[in-house]
């Protein structure tokens, strides 16, 4: 096969990601205002709160939103906050299950009284809606198939009016849907961990509050970590990131001065 | 005469449903939630039923005539092995269907999405040219905000996320809130326009 320079510009990308991860260096990160912030309100809700995490990601962006979600599960079962798992989007469901059962078991949290999983539900802007009426009616069995009324943490949980607040793990627009139909409509409070792509989409509902906070992509998870003394992915994940970064800026400096040299020559 | 009937029952229907989403009235909730919880559930399982035939109608007349045999074959097969799967062993963890999805679909989607860094990176040597002042101010920006998502320490980096944040809090703000002031108000009138009837291009066209 006959190399193009595009196979050159892959082959270097290759190089960098993996000399990056294998010098294995971790980075010191300095924490932004908007992880700070989502840190912040997770540490100040009492013991006991109860948090909806809702898994609203496909499996494609798992490497991003897994250090992410698991950052904030490890700080919320660390603070006895109780958990309520769900999945707006199909293949967020098991990913979901996964992970709040994986922190689960390392915090010795028992399912049921600690944390539920109630599984998938088709239709998101139906279900947000239908959820802000009767979480029951809208789960009537968890995703293990156990009787909603079975379940020592939710009884007493009809609606948004006994959570504390909603967290959005997604990879698109889903937490603008918990935005528009949850926050708007009934009140709950909405936070995300979500893509570093879809940070600066939210700019304007952070700026308005009507999304309360934030941490973006795997940067925010290695920030998040550092403010609650983890040790995960994101951390892990930062100088691939980082040198992949400077890789591109590199090529597009490259590309400019190519593209100058040539048009000056022309003219 | 069945353009007519239509037209009606958007409008009915419209005009129902707005009533009932901003209406406290325990009736009104209570249909808003029965809406909710069943009728649109039927409706998307609806929509999916029409989705997979279509699938299936696509790939088959395709392999009948010979192109990408291969790679249909292995779509239909995939379409249909997930949902059988679920239905003999379950979804639960550890079934068939849930290993299928943890070993083939999440390594494969992780994959097509980790291509997408080779793509940006043949893109920005070939395509982000500062061609001109538009695109210069474009092309700065979009560095200054790479660079504040990346790891680095010290006075540059931090006058490198202050102005960062500078141009998400201003420029991008401003642009952002306008397009999406620009989309709400184009659905509400676009909405409107349905159910008073002025707007008929969903019946298929035509006046």
């Amino acid at each position: 096969m006959k190399l193009e320079p595009r196979h050159y510009t892959f082959l270097g990308l290759l190089v960098v990601v993996f000399g990056s991860m294998l010098l294995g260096i971790r980075p010191e990160v300095s924490i932004s205002e908007e992880t700070r912030r989502m840190h912040a309100y997770i540490d100040s809700l009492p013991e006991g709160s109860t948090l909806i995490y809702s898994f609203d990601h496909e499996s494609s962006s798992l490497p991003e939103i897994r250090p992410a979600a698991l950052a904030l599960l490890r700080h919320s079962f660390s603070k006895g906050h109780r958990i309520v798992g769900l999945a707006l989007l199909a293949e967020g469901t098991g990913i979901g299950y996964r992970l709040m059962d994986m922190v689960a078991h390392e915090q010795n949290k028992q399912y049921g009284s600690d944390w539920v999983y109630l599984g998938f539900k088709p239709q998101y802007i139906a279900a947000i809606l239908s959820m802000g009426e009767s979480l029951q009616k809208t789960f009537p069995q968890d995703y293990l198939g156990h009787p909603y009324d079975s379940l020592a943490l939710l009884s007493g949980i009809i609606n948004y009016s006994q959570v504390n607040a909603v967290v959005s793990i997604g990879d698109g627009n889903m937490a603008v849907h918990w935005i528009e139909y949850g926050q708007s409509r009934f009140g709950v409070t909405i936070t995300s961990a979500m893509t570093a792509a879809m940070v600066t989409t939210y700019d304007p509902y952070i700026s308005s509050g009507q999304l309360h906070a934030l941490i973006g992509g795997l940067r925010g998870a290695a920030e998040y970590e550092t403010l609650s003394g983890q040790s995960g992915g994101g951390l892990r994940g930062m100088l691939a990131q980082a040198s992949a970064h400077v890789y591109v800026l590199l090529l597009i400096l490259a590309g400019n001065v190519i593209y100058f040299i040539a048009r000056r020559r022309g003219a | 005469m069945s353009r007519r009937v239509a037209q009606i029952v958007c409008a009915i229907f419209g005009i129902a449903m707005f009533l009932l989403f901003f209406s406290p009235h325990p009736t009104a909730r209570a249909i808003t939630l029965s809406i909710t919880t069943e009728y649109w559930q039927l409706i998307y399982a609806s929509a999916l039923i029409v989705g997979t035939i279509s699938f299936l109608r696509v790939n088959l007349k395709n392999i009948q005539r010979g192109n990408d045999t291969i790679y249909r074959v292995v779509s239909i097969i995939g379409l249909l092995a997930m949902p059988v799967c679920a239905i003999i062993w379950g979804i639960n963890v550890g079934s068939p269907f849930m290993w299928t999805f943890e070993n083939i679909q999440v390594p494969m989607q992780s994959t097509v999405f980790a291509l997408l860094a080779f793509f940006v990176a043949s893109a920005s040597f070939r395509g982000f040219r500062a061609r001109s002042l538009p695109a210069a101010v474009l092309l700065l920006s979009a560095v200054l905000i790479l660079m504040s998502r990346s790891w680095a320490e010290g006075e540059i980096a931090n006058a490198l996320i202050s102005t960062a944040d500078w141009v998400r809090s201003y420029p991008s703000m401003a642009a952002r809130r306008a397009i999406l002031i620009g989309i709400g108000l184009g659905s509400l009138t676009t909405s409107l326009r349905v159910i008073i009837g002025i707007e008929r291009t969903w019946l298929g066209g035509g006046r």
